[in-house]
Order: structure tokens, then C-alpha cells, then sequence
């Protein structure tokens, strides 16, 4: 292990590579397409809030492919996919008092989506 | 309001220890060079902060291909300012319009566009901020003053991947004959978080 | 995991309460302990989603209940417990010395 020194920091801070993966992989969805969020409840990491799982989205944006985070925290590796940015209604998240107007977008993975 | 609960207020005794003593550790062992520290504290301190972003929008009010460029691949627009990097990795610019007003959060950590913000605020990284903007977003713009008209659709944009969200806010009116550099003036962090809205000339 | 950090719609945290013209950092110890999670996470041994896991790995009553560089102060040394670069009783033992130079 190599301390990072000085004279590198700014070049480590701008050349952050990112979580982008540059691999061909089939997307399981196309913009516009409905989905359900899956209902899972991991003991391990995961970036699928409570309040977005069983849901009903729209595929708003395909991001591309992207490292997945619940097996990249625990040392099982990247597992690339497609990531989206999926828009819920207020009301699909929240019920019939939340605004009909109002939307929230998540960006989230193919492993978290099924079709709707 | 007299309570104030901003979690600065009392760091405890065991915090202050705890971080000198992981500091001093891994000086020790020559996994940590002191003076990298120093630079990493000094660039976001005094150099990466909110002026970035508000350059890139200003340049997107008065310059049409920039800003098409900017919404069609911001990470690439906002690059040509030399503005990249840590937590900006893959960035995504969304427009604020007379029908549209976006606002952005991360519910489950702070995720928040370096490069162009700095680090984020206290509020942003806080509790409340991050239950709320979700599930109230219309009550928390009031709290930070913007009241939107109903018809306006707010779109609130909770941050749960590597994208990093800035929000172009709206040109004031009355700015029509200023340039770049004076409309950068103009623009507020908390405008492109999507929690603010751009100042008005004279009135910030 | 469903911990605390997972805070979209939760009720009852109050205001959010903005500082006007904020400073970036508050204490000294949230200067240090921002640069050596940035400088220890440089040696390569994790990436940035252990990073958040070890912090959503607080305890729900610590994590409500603590500031964001606390939050990163956990995480840090949880890491570097787990991946065997400090142990718990080195930590223990230097935070008592230094304690112990505080009081003179």
C-alpha cells in the first residue's frame, strides 16, 4: 500500500474513474417502458430505498452500464448493468394525498427491476 | 427560531480523539503523508466550491450551444471549464423552467456534485433534508422560501447511483443586458441544488 | 440493509433548519477526519459502495443521532479494522494516550 502524496492529489481528484463499465451488456429495458421495482430487503448493501421497492416506474433515461453496488460493497465483484433513471408518481410512492403533479426520479439498476 | 440542533454544536470528546488517533496511526505507518492531507483540505476548502457551477450556468444563459451541449452531455460541457473528477464522475444537468422546477437529494448517503459544489452543506447531508424532500417537496421549498405556483410540476431527483445531478436554474428576468461574469454573481448554490431560485439583479 | 441511513419519507426530524453563509468545515476534527478518509481510501483497498455500507452499518440509534464526519469516522475505521490495517485495541490504546495528553 502507497500513501497518496501531495504532488498527486489534484491529479487523483480530476481523474476519478467513475462508475461507468465499459462492457457490452443487453439492457433489459428501453425508455418508456413500465416497471415494477422489486421487493427486497437485503442484510447486505443496496441503493434501493424502502419507499421505491414494489413501485411502479417509467424507464425516464438509460444511463448506460454501471458498476452494481449491492455486490461491488461486499467483495462479490462488479456485476455490470444497465442503469436507468426510472420517474414514480408521488402518488404511486405516496398515495392518493401526494400531489398528482409531482414526480421522483431514482436511478436504478436492472437487477432491481422487473417488467411491469 | 431558538432551537437550534445543528449537529456541530457539541462534537464529543471521544470524536476529536478517535480522529487524532487514526490520523496519527497512519501517519506512523506511512499510510498517510500529512502534506496530502493538507492539499485535499485546501482544495476543497478554498478552491472547489459553488463559483464553479454557477460559471457553467451563467455561460448556459447567454450561450445557446453551450447550454444545448450542456443538457445533451454535461459531464463532457462542464469539463471544458476543467471542472471534473471525484463525485462529478458522471454528471446530468436538468432545466428549470416556467412548468418544470427540479430539486435534488440522496436519501440514503449525500451524494452531491463536487466539482461544481463543493461539499455539500449541512442541511443537505442532515436528517431532515433527506426524509423530506421526497415525500414533501413542496414544504421544504417553502421552508427555504420558493413558493411555486400549483401548476408547476416538481420533479424531486434522489441521487441512489454514481450520477451527480446539477439543476440550471431559471435566468432572472431584468438580467437581459448583463454579461457572463455579472449573471454568475447571480447564481446561488441552493438555485442548483433546485432548492433556491437564481437572484435577482441588485437583490441577492 | 434497512438502517437508518435509508431516510426517503421518514416523519418527525423537523425542521431543516439552513446555516446562512455556511463555513465548508465547522471543527478542525471534521477537516482531519474529511482528509484521511479521502487519503486512506486512495490506498485502494475498498471501493466507495464498502465505503457506504460500513457507514449504513452504525447502529439506527448512533446514526440518527450523530453528524455526517461522524458517520465517516465509523466507516473509516470500521474499514480499517476489517481490511486488518489498524486493530481495535491500537485505536483504543492511542486514544487513551492522547488523553492522556490532553490533561497536562
Amino acid at each position: 500500500m502507497k500513501p497518496l502524496k501531495a504532488a498527486d492529489v489534484e491529479h487523483a481528484l480530476q481523474h476519478s474513474r467513475g462508475a461507468r463499465v465499459n462492457e457490452d451488456v443487453a439492457a433489459k429495458f428501453r425508455v418508456g417502458d413500465r416497471v415494477l421495482t422489486r421487493n427486497i430487503n437485503p442484510i447486505g448493501h443496496t441503493r434501493l430505498p424502502r419507499y421505491a421497492r414494489a413501485r411502479h416506474g417509467t424507464i425516464a433515461c438509460d444511463y448506460g452500464v454501471f458498476i452494481f453496488p449491492d455486490t461491488h460493497a461486499v467483495g462479490e465483484g462488479m456485476k455490470p448493468q444497465h442503469l436507468y433513471s426510472v420517474r414514480f408518481t408521488a402518488q404511486e410512492l405516496w398515495g392518493a394525498d401526494a400531489s398528482a403533479r409531482d414526480s421522483v426520479y431514482l436511478d436504478l439498476w436492472d437487477d432491481y427491476l422487473d417488467p411491469a | 427560531m431558538s432551537d437550534h440542533h445543528h449537529d456541530h454544536d457539541a462534537p464529543l470528546p471521544d470524536t476529536v480523539l478517535r480522529v487524532k488517533a487514526l490520523e496519527s496511526l497512519l501517519t506512523e505507518k506511512g499510510l498517510v503523508d500529512p502534506a496530502a492531507l493538507d492539499v485535499l483540505i485546501d482544495t476543497y476548502e478554498t478552491r472547489v466550491g459553488p463559483r464553479n457551477g454557477a460559471k457553467v450556468v451563467a455561460r448556459a444563459w447567454v450561450d445557446d450551444a453551450y447550454k444545448k451541449r450542456l443538457l445533451e452531455d454535461a459531464t463532457a460541457a462542464i469539463a471544458e471549464f476543467g471542472f471534473q473528477g471525484r463525485q462529478s464522475e458522471h454528471m446530468v444537468v436538468l432545466e428549470n423552467t416556467a412548468k418544470v422546477h427540479n430539486m435534488v437529494v440522496c436519501t440514503l448517503c449525500s451524494c452531491y456534485p463536487w466539482a461544481v459544489l463543493g461539499l455539500p452543506p449541512v442541511w443537505y447531508k442532515s436528517s431532515p433534508y433527506r426524509a423530506r424532500a421526497v415525500i414533501d417537496p413542496r414544504g421544504v421549498l417553502e421552508e427555504f422560501g420558493v413558493a411555486l405556483d400549483e401548476e408547476v410540476e416538481i420533479r424531486v431527483w434522489d441521487s441512489t447511483a454514481e450520477i451527480r445531478y446539477l439543476v440550471l436554474p431559471q435566468r432572472p428576468g431584468g438580467t437581459e443586458g448583463m454579461d457572463e461574469e455579472a449573471l454568475a454573481d447571480l447564481v446561488t448554490r441552493d438555485s442548483m441544488i433546485g432548492v433556491g431560485l437564481a437572484g435577482s439583479p441588485g437583490g441577492v | 440493509m434497512n438502517g437508518a441511513h435509508d431516510l426517503g419519507g421518514m416523519h418527525g426530524l423537523g425542521a431543516i433548519d439552513p446555516e446562512f453563509d455556511e463555513p465548508v468545515f465547522h471543527e478542525e476534527w471534521e477537516r482531519r477526519c474529511f482528509a484521511i478518509t479521502l487519503a486512506a481510501g486512495f490506498l485502494g483497498k475498498w471501493n466507495i459502495d464498502m465505503s457506504r455500507y460500513a457507514r449504513e452499518r452504525m447502529h439506527p440509534a448512533d446514526y440518527l443521532g450523530t453528524s455526517y464526519y461522524e458517520h465517516w469516522l465509523h466507516g473509516l475505521q470500521t474499514l480499517l479494522v476489517e481490511q486488518g490495517i489498524l486493530t481495535e485495541e491500537e485505536i483504543a490504546a492511542r486514544m487513551l494516550e492522547l488523553t492522556g495528553e490532553q490533561d497536562t
